[in-house]
């Protein structure tokens, strides 16, 4: 095979699993920041790795709401467990990111915004579920008449590969919400891992160039079969499931449902699940002077719905109850988002069931809305 | 939508999110007890020459160290060499601005949000309802319309306040009745100097003559009161497409990405402020949300 | 009729909702009605006086007027043309006015005696249900000018929030 052989861009490629570091090594090479998930204090995060033996393998993670164990199996693949709260959000819309500094001189005030270099990232091990998330807020951060300039220029950076899901959690419902376990588009690499081998399918020049001179050959038939197989047999053990058809009519004409009421009873308005969703975006900007009144920093942080602060205004607070402020977060992301963004706002991942100390579960409030709706 | 947001705002920083322009106090009017006016004009000729808006429109004012807050543009569209906000001083930012002296600099960022549809209301009679601080927004309005005078059919203000000593801009009432615009002030609470209206605004619509296929209501003011001025609207069977209200929430960056001022399916910054009723008809009697 | 029944008569024709009467019930509510002449400041009745007429406002501005001692007199609702006041006489329980009623400036007032008008009305319910379901909407309308009132919209947020 000649060296400078790259495969077609649709194409399905399989590689041995050891040859990976060199791809891991390769995005190294050119600049980018691997990062993908490693095994830290007993849970899932998404950060920096180096190579293959950072990734958890041998793990899986058991879900159901307020809970979350991660198990080592002794299994043999690397991309079997499931995440934990952390997600790809906070790389493209980072929880704060300066926005600038300013200093007063003379009577005016002078930008001093320290220069930042914009990271660029790979991501390793973007589920289904995730990629779809971070679609959904490609549309909040990069609409025509509004563009984020911090979200965009690492947007425009990244480098995605994703992974087909083979194994979902209990708390996953990527199916019913119809963005995976299959990874669609979206992607410059998609694998899938199969016992002994990756697939790898091209979705991006970047990929293609990527793989140059890796030895590979196209997957066969047989092995493509195997993987239709692992990701049929992924979608019918979702752990959840959500029907969707009457979204979001049944939320917008249930808004006085006596639910909502029971729902804010038992929410403590933490705000995690708003934090572990990823597609959650809404966000606050904070000032930090300095004590001579002479400096400031400005800053954009993450909100959250759930924060009372969220929507005071001068003749008090919009959402003064938790129930309101429940019932804002499910009818925007299950509803409202909708008619904004032409898709629903939850790609079914889980993480708000999972993390949620109260064990609200959406995928049993919207039924109740259901039921007693008929 | 019904209305359009004006296609480049001159004061908005694409290049660095929330970041202002700055603009200088040429002068400041005290209006009553807790709202002044701060008149502004920027400290870049280029920008306060390019700076256009419609009415109803408002800017993002920043106070360095203490944050931004959405105030309506009070002043004059047509007035090109300065800008005008009323400001009422309830909380960290605005209070921030009540220590502003004439010299001083604000960052302003906008206009934001959709206005008044003054073009769709020419030939109309035109009916505005509004309380306390909601009459900034609708002053540049009234001047557009007695710009255009001839272009409206018959134009009345109803403006309601708690007390006389809250009424705003009443040293311009006369001016407004001379171009044949029928002022009626009321107040909520009167002492016996006070020889005008008391009661609330939405209760003297019964003194009006409607001629509902023409006539088109603008209100803004406490929501409470918006909600009995549409029911009064309504029951003088002026069409919901007819009325148009502006509405207010919380809102930190005015371009529909900090989430905060969402009602139902709008970002009020950008498909608000100012609504044809329909469009928020279905979330308007749904509390707190 | 006579010169002064007449005038009456035209007088009460004006208001929008004595149009939907019967011409002899306008004139057997005119029978009852007498027009008078209000100065500014002029004192129309003081509260707690007995009642005595229902009013409705021709021209002018009336200020209906609560005293509170320690805090003088609070001008609690101004009754502009068309609208009524002092609608409490009709009603046959209460007997003392609740409110003061001063002009504000010169005006014209129609007077309807009280004990006449309750007796036409209960001679004629037909006129008697149209006179009550007026009154109806006046004093609902009352309530909910009062409860916007006591909702005190307007106050500054900081005084809201101490609540
Ligand atoms: C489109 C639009 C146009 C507007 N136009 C005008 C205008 O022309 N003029 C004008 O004066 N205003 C206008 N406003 C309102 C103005 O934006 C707000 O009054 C202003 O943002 C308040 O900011 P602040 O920082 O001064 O007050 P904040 O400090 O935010 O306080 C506002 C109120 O909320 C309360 N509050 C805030 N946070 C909390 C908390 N955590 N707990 C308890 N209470 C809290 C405060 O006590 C206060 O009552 C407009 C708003 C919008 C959306
Ligand atoms: S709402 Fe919950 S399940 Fe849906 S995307 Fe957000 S965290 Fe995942
Ligand atoms: S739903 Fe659960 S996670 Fe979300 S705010 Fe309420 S208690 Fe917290």
């Amino acid at each position: 095979m000649p060296n400078d052989h790259k495969p077609e861009i649709g194409s399905t490629i399989v590689i041995q699993k050891e040859t990976f570091n060199a791809i891991l090594s390769r995005l190294k090479e050119k600049g980018y920041e691997t990062i993908g998930p490693r095994v830290k204090n007993d849970t899932l995060i998404y950060a920096p790795i180096e190579q293959m033996d950072d990734l958890p393998r041998g793990y899986i993670t058991e879900q159901d709401a307020a809970r979350f164990h991660l198990k080592h199996t002794g299994h043999s693949r690397y991309f079997d467990a499931i995440p934990g709260a952390q997600s790809w959000k906070q790389f493209l819309f980072p929880p704060r990111a300066e926005l600038f500094a300013l200093r007063k001189v003379n009577n005016l005030w002078e930008a001093s915004t320290p220069e930042t270099k914009t990271p660029s990232y790979a991501f390793i091990g973007v589920r289904a579920c995730e990629l779809a998330a971070i679609q959904i807020q490609d549309n909040i951060f990069m609409r025509s008449d509004f563009n984020d300039p911090i979200y965009r220029a690492r947007r425009e950076r990244v480098f995605i590969l994703t992974v087909d899901c083979m194994y979902p959690a209990g708390t996953c419902f990527c199916v019913s919400m119809e963005t995976g376990p299959r990874v669609k588009a979206g992607f410059d690499l998609n694998l899938t891992e199969l016992e002994d081998v990756f697939l790898l399918t091209v979705g991006s020049e970047i990929a293609r160039d990527l793989l140059k001179g890796i030895p590979f050959e196209l997957a066969s038939a047989f092995l493509l079969r195997n993987a239709d197989q692992g990701l049929e047999r992924a979608a019918s053990q979702m752990g959840r499931k959500l029907d969707i058809s009457n979204l979001p009519d049944l939320i917008l004409n249930n808004l006085d449902h006596p639910h909502w009421q029971e729902v804010g009873a038992r929410c403590l308005s933490c705000t995690n699940c708003t934090q572990v969703c990823p597609t959650c975006f809404c966000w606050d900007a904070t000032d930090e002077m300095s004590l001579d009144g002479k400096e400031t920093h400005r800053e954009r942080v993450w909100d959250s719905c759930f924060n009372p602060g969220y929507s005071y205004q001068a003749g008090g607070n919009t959402r003064p109850t938790i129930r309101s402020r429940y019932r804002q977060w499910l009818s925007h992301k299950l509803g409202t988002w909708k008619q904004q963004n032409g898709t629903l706002g939850c790609v079914g991942c889980g993480r708000c069931i999972t993390w949620c100390p109260a064990e609200i579960d959406l995928t049993k409030e919207i039924p109740m809305l259901q039921e007693e709706a008929r | 939508m019904v209305t359009q947001q004006i296609a480049r705002p001159a004061a908005i920083n694409t290049e660095h999110l929330l970041e202002p322009q700055w603009a200088e106090v040429t002068s400041i009017t005290k209006e009553i007890n807790d709202v002044s006016t701060y008149w502004l004009k920027f400290t870049d000729p280029a920008i306060q020459k390019a700076y256009t808006f419609e009415p109803g429109q408002f800017n993002m004012l920043y106070m360095p160290g203490f944050g931004e807050s959405a105030i309506s543009i009070c002043s004059d569209s047509n007035d090109h060499s300065k800008i005008g906000h009323s400001v009422r001083f309830v909380g960290n930012v605005t209070n921030a601005i009540g220590r502003l002296k004439v010299g001083d600099v604000i960052g302003l960022r906008g206009p934001f949000g959709t206005y008044w549809p003054m073009k769709e209301l020419e030939g109309k009679d035109v009916f505005i309802s509004c309380g306390g601080i909601g009459l900034p927004p609708l002053r540049p309005a009234i001047y557009h319309i007695l710009h255009n005078r001839e272009k409206y059919g018959k134009v009345t203000l109803l403006y309601g306040a708690r007390t006389p000593a809250d009424l705003m801009y009443t040293n311009e009432f006369d001016d407004w009745r001379k171009a044949n615009i029928d002022v009626q002030v009321t107040v909520d609470r009167g002492d016996s100097s006070w020889t005008g209206r008391v009661g609330v605004v939405p209760m003297w619509f019964y003194q009006f003559r409607f001629d509902s296929r023409k006539t088109a209501v603008l209100t803004c003011g406490p929501e409470i009161m918006i909600h009995f001025v549409i029911y009064e609207a309504l029951a003088r069977r002026i069409p919901l497409e007819s009325i148009f209200v502006s509405m207010e929430r919380n809102m930190k960056c005015g371009q529909g990405s900090c989430g905060h001022c969402q009602l139902g399916p709008y970002f009020i910054c950008k498909d608000g402020p100012v609504f044809r009723f329909d469009a928020i008809q279905p979330f308007f009697n749904v509390e707190e949300f | 009729m006579s010169d002064v029944l007449q005038e009456t008569f035209k007088e009460l024709q004006k208001i929008p909702w004595f149009q939907e009467l019967e011409k002899k019930h306008l004139e057997k509510l005119a029978s009852v009605t007498a027009l008078r002449h209000v100065r500014a400041d002029e004192v129309l009745f003081h509260e707690g006086d007995k009642e005595d007429c229902l009013y409705i406002v021709l021209s002018g501005r009336i200020a209906l007027e609560i005293f509170i001692p320690h805090r003088g007199k609070i001008r609690i609702y101004t009754v502009e043309p068309q609208d009524v006041f002092g609608w409490s006489s009709v009603t046959p329980v209460v007997h003392q006015r609740t409110a003061g009623a001063t002009a504000v400036v010169d005006g014209l007032i129609a007077c309807i005696d009280s004990e006449k008008l309750r007796k036409i009305c209960e001679e004629d319910h037909d006129l008697g249900y149209m006179v009550m379901r007026r009154l109806a909407n006046v004093v609902a309308s009352r309530l909910l000018v009062t409860r916007l009132q006591l909702l005190d919209m307007f106050a500054h947020p900081e005084s809201q929030n101490a609540k």
